[in-house]
């Protein structure tokens, strides 16, 4: 493995700040497919030597989500804290693909132990595995939070960048894809219109396909989309444990438009839970994930 | 004083009463629980004579409640005729508030530590209670404490105009979103219960409802109130044929395998009712009737959360732990009143206690407890023809089963009342 750069920074980007470098690095981006080819990462990685926790924003979070409010971080609102440092390595200049219309395709979380929200926490994030995907170009964006000694979180965000090759265009790749088929729901979710703004003023995620259908327009989208982290914090609101660690993964299909009524069934498995959401009218699936609760004697980083 | 314990010693079902259960927004619209809790106390002092009286407690509770009802009972009981010395407190456990606090007053008896004892339940959704939205009170809240002009305007400054919209209370599970009707659908589909057996249920009820009040069956177990002396609910001349060409209410997403109704489901209600308990020796020195013992109760719970069991299928869980506490079988009753919140509740739970799969990896039975004799099944009509104000459903039960157990003069009766949070209390009563 090429070894990374460390870049520290002295605090986190506002992901305002980073959307607005973004709609640059995408005009930026627009090359001819003959001078990507030869692009690659960035082999660094950028620190976050103190990721600051605001006890009222994890309240707000925890209400929003429908969640008891703890004095632990929920998984989902820990994602929420280290995405501006994710996001700073996806609009660095050298940084291959294009940022915005990026497609969030899945997260794998191991949250390996209890996080107290007085948590002295830092974080670093790099992207890696860019790969060749049928419908364009896949990256992992790795973050790790510690409390300085130990791992205490790692995340891997899987984006795709739709349409853009890094080779040659590859052939004509149709997967069979077994059509969905709704499980019986055990609940059932209404998204309000104003879904993308509450959980972007509860995270600071002013990302415009999420706040309203005039700014998800604006980017191509027919309506605003419910945010994947939205629908993942809901799914995991409750179902985790509070004491132990555990894993938990979410692969996002269809966009939910706003407002939108999600149906969601929960089932429980031998070593925890699975769940996924499918829209109530579309029919269309939306989500699926697990948390999986196994004991852990120890973390690796890498 | 004793300085050794008493014996445990039977509490005795002496006699209920309730007003007419009405559909909400109709007669008792302007109603509040207080005023129907007290008119269901007065008519149960009036019959069993109990003016001055200073009884050990009277404990009951109501679904949907006023904040300013923080001591509902209490004030009820300062409002009839009960001597004022009267201890009572409220309980609040869904449509199974009225079963608890019946059973727990029964226990007080037991033990000995009371002699006598109300319980009971009252509900209404005409009179609902309506808060302002959490943003108002939230803002409302901050703005108590703000000691000065600037951190209030500041709060104020908070208040959008969605705010300003209240919150009426709804029928939904917290956790899941869907309501109570939605979650039964679930539950009627995996039991494969099907519509005609639903609307079968519905008009056995109402048939049922209908030829008790016939016989005066409820002559002495409901007193009338604003100008209402039967349950506005009982459609008498019901049809299979009419039921039949209702619409689904609940399940929609289900599309044609929807089952559930408007006329095989309760329809939302308003109402009362009380019951009262005593010791052999109250009833004996009272000169008061003796209709049944209140045997043993039984609460249980499920994850419906996760989809591990149906929302309302707790009671299947209490009756085998109930059973086997005190060496019954489910045949061993000649009364069975299973709450009607859907007749797909009670069927899907008759279906479970057959259901050998359900019995041994569920309950952990060897056996599965079996069928029941269908005619033995809520003969007189339950919440589908009567309705079901929630919390007053549990004394309707106990009042009309005791009476029935009393009539024939022998045998047992088994309760089971399902409620919202995946919860349930049953309980048994013997004839005496």
């Amino acid at each position: 493995m090429i070894a990374r750069t460390r870049v520290v920074l002295d605090a986190a980007p506002s992901l305002g700040s980073l959307y607005a470098k973004a709609t640059g690095a995408r005009l930026r981006q627009m090359l001819p497919d003959a001078k990507r080819e030869a692009l690659d990462l960035p082999h660094v990685e950028h620190q976050l030597a103190h990721v600051p926790v605001d006890p009222a924003k994890l309240v707000a979070y925890q209400r929003l989500m429908g969640d008891t409010v703890r004095d632990t971080l929920p998984s989902v609102f820990v994602h929420g804290l280290v995405f501006p440092l994710a996001m700073s390595v996806m609009v660095r200049d050298d940084f291959p693909l294009p940022l915005l219309g990026m497609v969030h395709l899945s997260n794998q979380v191991n949250h390996v132990a209890s996080i107290p929200v007085d948590a002295t926490l830092g974080a670093i994030a790099w992207a890696e595995s860019m790969r060749g995907h049928r419908a364009g170009t896949a990256v992992d964006v790795i973050v790790e939070v510690t409390d300085g000694t130990r791992v205490l979180w790692r995340g891997v965000s899987t984006y795709l960048a739709r349409g853009v090759w890094l080779g040659s265009k590859p052939g004509s790749q149709t997967e069979a894809r077994t059509p969905f088929v709704a499980p019986a729901r055990t609940g059932s979710w209404k998204l309000a219109a104003d879904t993308g703004r509450a959980y972007a003023a509860v995270m600071g995620d002013y990302n415009p396909i999420h706040l309203s259908a005039f700014s998800a327009k604006a980017l191509g989208l027919q309506r605003a989309i419910a945010h994947g982290m939205y629908m993942a914090g809901r799914a995991l609101a409750g179902a985790t444990p509070q004491s132990t660690g555990y894993d938990w993964e979410i692969e996002f299909a269809t966009p939910a438009f706003l407002p939108s009524s999600v149906d969601v069934a929960f089932e429980d498995k031998a070593d925890g839970m699975s769940f996924s959401g499918w829209g109530a009218r579309s029919g269309k699936p939306h989500f699926s994930g697990s948390i999986t609760v196994a004991p852990r004697t120890s973390a690796s980083g890498e | 004083m004793s300085d050794t314990q008493q014996p445990i010693r039977p509490a005795v079902v002496i006699g209920g009463n309730r007003i007419p259960f009405a559909r909400s927004n109709g007669p008792y619209s302007k109603a509040s629980n207080q005023d129907m809790l007290t008119a269901a106390l007065d008519g149960l002092v009036a019959r069993f004579g109990l003016q001055g009286q200073r009884l050990g407690g009277v404990a009951a509770g109501a679904v949907l409640k006023h904040s300013k009802d923080f001591n509902l009972v209490r004030e009820s009981v300062l409002g009839t005729s009960l001597s004022a010395q009267t201890p009572a407190y409220d309980v609040q456990m869904a449509c199974a508030t009225g079963m608890e606090a019946i059973g727990s007053l029964a226990n007080k008896i037991k033990l000995g530590q009371i002699d006598s004892a109300i319980g009971g339940g009252v509900d209404t959704t005409s009179d609902a209670p309506i808060a302002v939205s959490e943003g108002l009170r939230s803002v409302l809240m901050d703005l108590s404490r703000a000691r000065s002009t600037s951190p209030k305007l500041k709060a104020i400054s908070r208040i959008r105009p969605r705010d300003l919209a209240p919150n009426a209370p709804g029928t939904g599970e917290p956790r899941t979103g869907l309501s109570m009707g939605d979650h039964q659908a679930i539950t009627t589909k995996a039991w494969k219960i099907s519509r005609e057996a639903q609307d079968e249920l519905a008009l056995a009820s109402h048939k049922n409802l209908a030829a008790a009040y016939e016989r005066n069956f409820f002559d002495d177990l409901i007193t009338p109130f604003a100008g209402v002396s039967k349950d506005t609910n009982l459609r008498a001349d019901s049809t299979i044929e009419k039921l039949a060409s209702l619409k689904p209410a609940f399940g929609k997403n289900l599309g044609a395998e929807a089952t559930m109704t408007a006329g095989n489901s309760t329809p939302l209600t308003d109402g009362a009712s009380a019951v009262l308990l005593g010791s052999e020796d109250y009833a004996r020195e009272h000169d008061l009737p003796m209709l049944a013992n209140f045997v043993d109760f039984e609460a249980a719970a499920v994850d419906f959360v996760h989809g591990a069991d149906g929302l309302l299928m707790a009671p299947a869980y209490a009756v085998a732990r109930m059973l086997k506490r005190n060496n019954l079988t489910l045949q061993d009753f000649d009364f069975y009143e299973i709450h009607e919140a859907f007749a797909g509740t009670v069927l899907s739970t008759l279906a479970a206690w057959d259901d050998p799969e359900f019995c041994k990896n569920k309950l952990g039975l060897e056996a599965p407890l079996g069928a029941i004799d269908r005619s033995k099944l809520n003969v007189n009509g339950s919440s589908l023809a009567a309705g079901h104000p929630f919390a007053a459903t549990g004394g309707r039960l106990v009042a009309t089963l005791a009476k029935m157990l009393h009539e024939k003069g022998s045998g047992r009766g088994l309760i089971s009342v399902c409620a919202a949070g995946g919860q349930g209390v049953v309980a048994i009563l013997e004839a005496r």
